[in-house]
């Protein structure tokens, strides 16, 4: 992977480091990680290893209807199989059934309509989508708790169900939350300038409808909870495949009616989180510790793979009718989308992906006009939240694909138009004036988009294949295409994230932080980040990341903001512990600090090397056990800082890709895949290509293979890989990247994020290159996914047409 | 999932219009039942064993309705299976037909949701094993009705 | 039922129902949670273990199928439980994991792939490959790791 900064050099790696401190940095190095030979020893622990004596298991009794009145539950059965030791239902929760709690109330957009419908933890009186939970079971193991499911009598009136978005909102639609005038759940409307003057103005006007369909996160490990009571130390403690276990832990507190010192929550190795594992609270979440708590004894749940396609959140059904004024040399005027969003049967999460989409479509491009409105509406599916992209690939689906069409109704080159339309590095900050979700007006904070999209284009050879390669291929009677595509995203927002930082006195260093860890690496990023500032082995970092016990303070892993926030948490208290070092060592050695230098884990005095101390041996005299520690001054080397960005920082991309299609079996097989990306500061390189070609995959996999498919009545006809079809080693190409920097000004150390970015534009890049291709104008990509069968009925629908 | 289709028997329409509203006939036409039983007037309950790829011997609870009877030219039906896996739902509407030869042409029509666990990983095969059931059973009625008439199964 | 089977070389005896899953035993019974489940419907691979060296789907087998058998789990690539052997080095090398949940499962699958195909091409190991499920990586970095443990 290649480096380069704004004019083409070689870009000089940032280290965060002050003078005279680590000779080599490992910041912006391949470090290898900490964590593997956990991992790879099958040592490492992740929340279905937890086992604990005189464990219990639960299984649930799951709504099969998407819609009804549930008007019984007879669990008598149950409870009588030998091995069932409890059955709970709405019933018999109490006080404790209660609504969760609304995570992210939405942001102040003036105008803003929305209903807060949250869910509870077991159905009752209605059930509004498969899957959700009615009964819960416990017994002494999993297998007799399911056996148990089949004992349970629900007594369910099924009702039409809510599925089609346009339909939800008609006059004749049954109601997903009876106490609404509609199934509306929200209406957003945000404004730029005046879309209507720019269209009169017009040249062009682009007008089509784009589809986006559901797909799940689908992390190969499944959720779990497990919790326990120790009645001895009066102490609650959780294990909890959640990518934010300090919001879990004050919640379950606080719902509890436990002080938030006596509730720990663990997040252990988790298997991937995507997104969906930060929904909090699942009803899973709400009841197992309580159950816990009711029955003494551990309780474990583990959820299998056909319940996460129920019973966990899902994302990217979207509907928008959209429209893009340009003049006739492609400049775009104003760009105005009207979009329906699928929210689920509640909408716990609030609006955090309609607005990124209507943030992101607006992407690296000068859009002076703009109008954009949502409605999200109530389904009887399962609920929508955030899935790694969270809403953004609508908006560069819909913005790339109106450029697109523009572009060929113009006769334009694609690369061309785009060119003439991005943002000049003069222009940042830039404030697109409409709010983004974190609350904050929608400033992008740095960037330079040009010759981002030039190296992309150079890359993948754009030129050449369109002039030589393309036509002499196409001779041979092939359908071959390029396809290439721009897009912002909006990276680590804050509010906030902590680290605290300790030398402990065998020279070890100790670094603890609030978020979470689901294969970013944290445990070696964050090494790297403290290792640097205090100039000592990244093996000798050792890195907690998830324990509520260890750190308290935070909100979660999401929305690309682990390096970013909870880094530059770890790089000031790292730099805090240094200055303390060396204030110690000055005193100590009766020099001024600026006559020190840190090497190799020691403080010495330049150039006089045997004048120091280790900085274990510092750790040890700053917490004596006889004499005094000055007033004012805290023992040991240690230090906990926060970081708390008024607003998140902007990377972008370029992703360029070459297909070639199959006209009579609709297959399509990628021949090349380029990303060329901007996130910043790298500090492990390796990490950040895996994070991409990660990213990719899951596009790839939204693009052509997955669709959670619902009939009619709500009923999810897909809910295994069987037929929910994940992209395998040979679906996946070797992906190519190069790596571009305009370091972020909101941090110290110029850090963007880079989590989600491998997915964004992908099925905006696939239609292109699918439509260029087939070569047809008659042919427009306008839904995604584009599955085989999909696009088999568009080429003949085209054809005939 | 919709069936639908014909079927001809070699008999007359009064003796099929009794073998279909016969439960003892049914209960051994429909493949899987355990046990069907007439519990009121045109109600139909019992027990069904089905098997949909690779979900094997799930059991279902049902209750058929019969509703709209002109014997004996039509009748339509409420379905409804309850059970572990999941549940069905639907209706069906049933057309007898005489035959100038003597035969009976039976014309069937239905629409039956299914729903659940058995939806969600059978779903590619809920609908041949829909037909395949319903031809089976039809297979099944028309030997039945040859033993009506005369005593003999495996008379051509 | 009674299960008698030598796991990682050591040998158990264990009784157990014979509706229980093979990947539930190990995990459970024997303690061995290195092996990871998934999907419980024998395609994402998470599972997959050495079954008399043969790569076997532990979730889609039963406890009683492996009695008389002789197995071998991601704890016993290890020759002491923690040094990594060299395919377990070159996926850390080349960042050939990232959460980790799926990585048994690839390294058993390559186990005994590369035993029997030593030197494979880029195309061949995807194959190969192309029944386990990663949700991370991508698999690039995964092909790579196989092609450097190849090269030494």
């Amino acid at each position: 992977m290649s480096v380069e900064t704004n004019d083409g050099a070689p870009a000089p790696p940032f280290t965060g480091t002050p003078a005279g401190s680590k000779a080599t940095p490992y910041v912006n190095s391949r470090v290898q990680r900490n964590e593997d030979a956990r991992l790879l020893t099958g040592r490492a622990r992740f929340v279905d290893d937890v086992h604990l004596p005189g464990m219990l298991h639960v299984a649930f009794v799951r709504s099969d209807y998407a819609h009804g009145r549930l008007l019984s539950v007879d669990a008598a059965a149950a409870r009588e199989r030998a091995g069932v030791v409890a059955v709970y239902t709405s019933e018999d929760l109490g006080a404790y059934s209660k609504p969760a709690p609304l995570l992210v109330p939405p942001p102040p957009i003036a105008g803003l309509v929305f209903h807060a419908c949250t869910h509870l933890p077991l159905a009752t009186g209605k059930v509004r989508h498969v899957g959700e939970p009615i009964a819960m079971i416990v017994a002494e193991s999993r297998y007799i708790a399911e056996d148990a499911v089949r004992d349970v009598v629900v007594d369910i009136e099924p009702l039409d169900a809510v599925v089609d978005l346009e339909a939800a909102l008609g006059p004749e639609a049954p109601r997903v939350h009876e106490h609404l005038a509609s199934n509306a759940a929200a209406h957003v409307v945000q404004r730029k300038g005046d879309y209507e003057a720019a269209r009169s103005r017009a040249d062009v006007v682009i007008t089509r409808r784009f589809l986006y369909d559901r797909g799940a996160s689908a992390a190969i490990e499944n959720r779990a909870v497990v919790a326990q009571w120790d009645t001895q130390a009066e102490e609650l403690t959780i294990w909890d495949t959640t990518q934010a276990p300090i919001p879990i832990r004050n919640g379950l507190a606080t719902m509890l009616g436990l002080p938030e010192s006596q509730v720990r929550v663990v997040a252990p190795f988790v298997g991937g989180g995507f997104g969906p594992k930060i929904m909090m609270f699942y009803p899973e979440e709400l009841l197992v510790p309580w159950a816990a708590m009711q029955l003494g004894r551990p309780v474990k749940w583990t959820e299998d793979r056909q319940e996460n396609f129920y019973a966990t959140t899902q994302e990217r059904g979207q509907v928008h009718e959209a429209e893009m004024a340009l003049t006739k040399e492609g400049l775009i005027l104003g760009v105005s989308d009207t979009f329906l969003f699928d929210t689920g049967a509640y909408d716990p999460y609030g609006l955090t992906i309609p607005i990124n989409t209507q943030c992101t479509l607006l992407g690296p491009y000068d859009i002076p006009n703009y109008h954009t409105e949502f409605t999200a509406v109530f389904t009887n599916k399962t609920i929508v939240t955030p899935v790694r992209g969270a809403g953004r690939q609508h908006g560069v689906f819909v913005s790339e694909r109106l450029l697109d069409i523009a572009a060929r109704q113009m006769g334009i080159d694609r690369v061309e138009i785009r060119k003439r339309n991005l943002l000049g590095p003069d222009r940042f900050p830039h404030n697109h004036e409409i709010m983004f979700q974190d609350s904050a007006p929608l400033v992008y904070d740095s960037g330079n988009y040009l010759p981002t999209l030039e190296q992309a284009a150079e890359i993948i050879g754009y030129e050449q294949f369109v002039r030589d390669e393309q036509p002499r291929l196409r001779a041979e009677g092939k359908h071959v295409g390029v396809g290439i595509a721009c897009y912002v995203e909006g990276t680590g927002i804050g509010p906030y994230e902590g680290a605290r930082v300790t030398v402990e006195p065998s020279g070890r260093v100790r670094v603890a932080t609030g978020v979470g860890t689901q294969g970013q690496g944290h445990y070696t990023v964050f090494a790297q980040i403290v290792a640097d500032v205090l100039a000592v082995e990244v093996t000798n970092v050792q890195v907690i990341t998830g324990d509520t016990r260890e750190f308290q303070w935070g909100t979660g892993t999401f929305a690309s903001r682990g390096a970013v926030v909870a880094g530059s948490a770890c790089h000031a208290a790292a730099l805090a512990v240094r200055e303390k070092a060396l204030a110690l060592a000055a005193r100590l050695l009766e020099v001024e600090p600026a006559a020190l230098d840190i090497e190799g884990g020691r403080v010495f005095v330049r150039g006089a090397a045997d004048r120091g101390f280790t900085l274990g041996d510092l750790a040890g005299k700053a917490n004596p056990l006889r004499g005094a520690v000055k007033p004012g001054t805290k023992p040991g080397l240690e230090a906990t800082e926060y970081f708390g960005p008024d607003r998140g920082s902007t990377a972008n991309g370029v992703h360029a890709i070459l297909v070639e299609v199959d006209p009579e079996t609709a297959m399509v097989e990628i021949k090349r895949y380029v990303v060329v990306h901007d996130c910043g500061t790298i500090i492990n390189p390796m990490l950040v290509e895996g994070q991409i070609h990660g990213g990719v995959a899951h596009g790839i996999g939204n693009a052509f293979y997955e669709q959670l498919i619902y009939d009619e009545q709500g009923q999810l006809l897909n809910a295994s890989f069987m037929d929910y079809l994940l992209p395998t080693a040979t679906d996946v190409p070797p992906i190519e990247t190069a790596h571009r920097e305009t370091p972020s000004p909101y941090n110290v150390m110029g850090l963007k994020g880079v989590g989600e970015a491998g997915c964004i534009p992908t099925g905006a890049v696939f239609a292109q290159a699918v439509e260029d291709a087939l070569g047809d104008p008659r042919f427009e990509i306008r839904e995604i996914p584009i599955s085989p069968n999909t696009l088999f009925n568009l080429i003949t629908e085209a054809r005939r047409v | 999932m919709n069936l639908t289709g014909t079927f001809t028997f070699d008999g007359p329409r009064t003796v099929v219009w009794d073998l279909l509203q016969d439960p003892v006939v049914l209960a051994k036409a429909l493949p899987g039942t355990e046990r069907l039983a007439l519990t009121t007037e045109d109600r139909f309950e019992g027990v069904m064993k089905v098997s949909v790829g690779p979900v094997t011997a799930a059991t279902f609870d049902v209750v058929v309705t019969l509703k709209d009877k002109v014997p004996p030219q039509r009748f339509a039906m409420q379905i409804d299976g309850k059970g572990g896996v999941g549940f069905t739902r639907g209706t069906a509407n049933v057309e007898l037909a005489e035959q100038p030869d003597g035969g009976t042409l039976m014309t069937y029509t239905s629409d039956v949701q299914v729903g659940g666990k058995i939806a969600s990983v059978g779903q590619r095969l809920i609908e041949s094993v829909g037909k395949m059931m319903m031809r089976q059973a039809l297979d099944a009625l028309a030997r039945e009705l040859r033993v009506r008439l005369e005593g003999n199964p495996h008379t051509p | 039922m009674l299960v008698r089977l030598t796991v990682n070389g050591a040998a158990y005896e264990r009784d157990v129902e014979p509706r229980l899953l093979l990947s539930d035993f190990l995990r459970q019974d024997l303690g061995l949670t290195g092996t990871h489940v998934g999907c419980e419907h024998g395609v994402c691979g998470a599972c997959t273990i050495l079954f008399d060296d043969e790569p076997v789907r532990s979730c889609i087998m039963l406890a009683v199928q492996a009695d008389g058998h002789d197995l071998r789990t991601v704890e016993g690539l290890s020759s002491d439980g923690t040094a990594l052997n060299p395919l377990q080095a070159a996926f850390r090398e080349m960042h050939a994991l990232q959460c980790g949940f799926c990585t048994p499962g690839f390294l058993m699958t390559l186990t005994a792939f590369l035993r029997d195909h030593p030197h494979p091409t880029g195309l061949e190991i995807r194959d190969a490959l192309s029944a386990n499920l990663c949700r991370c990586t991508g698999y690039q970095h995964i092909v790579e790791a196989v092609t450097r443990v190849c090269r030494d």
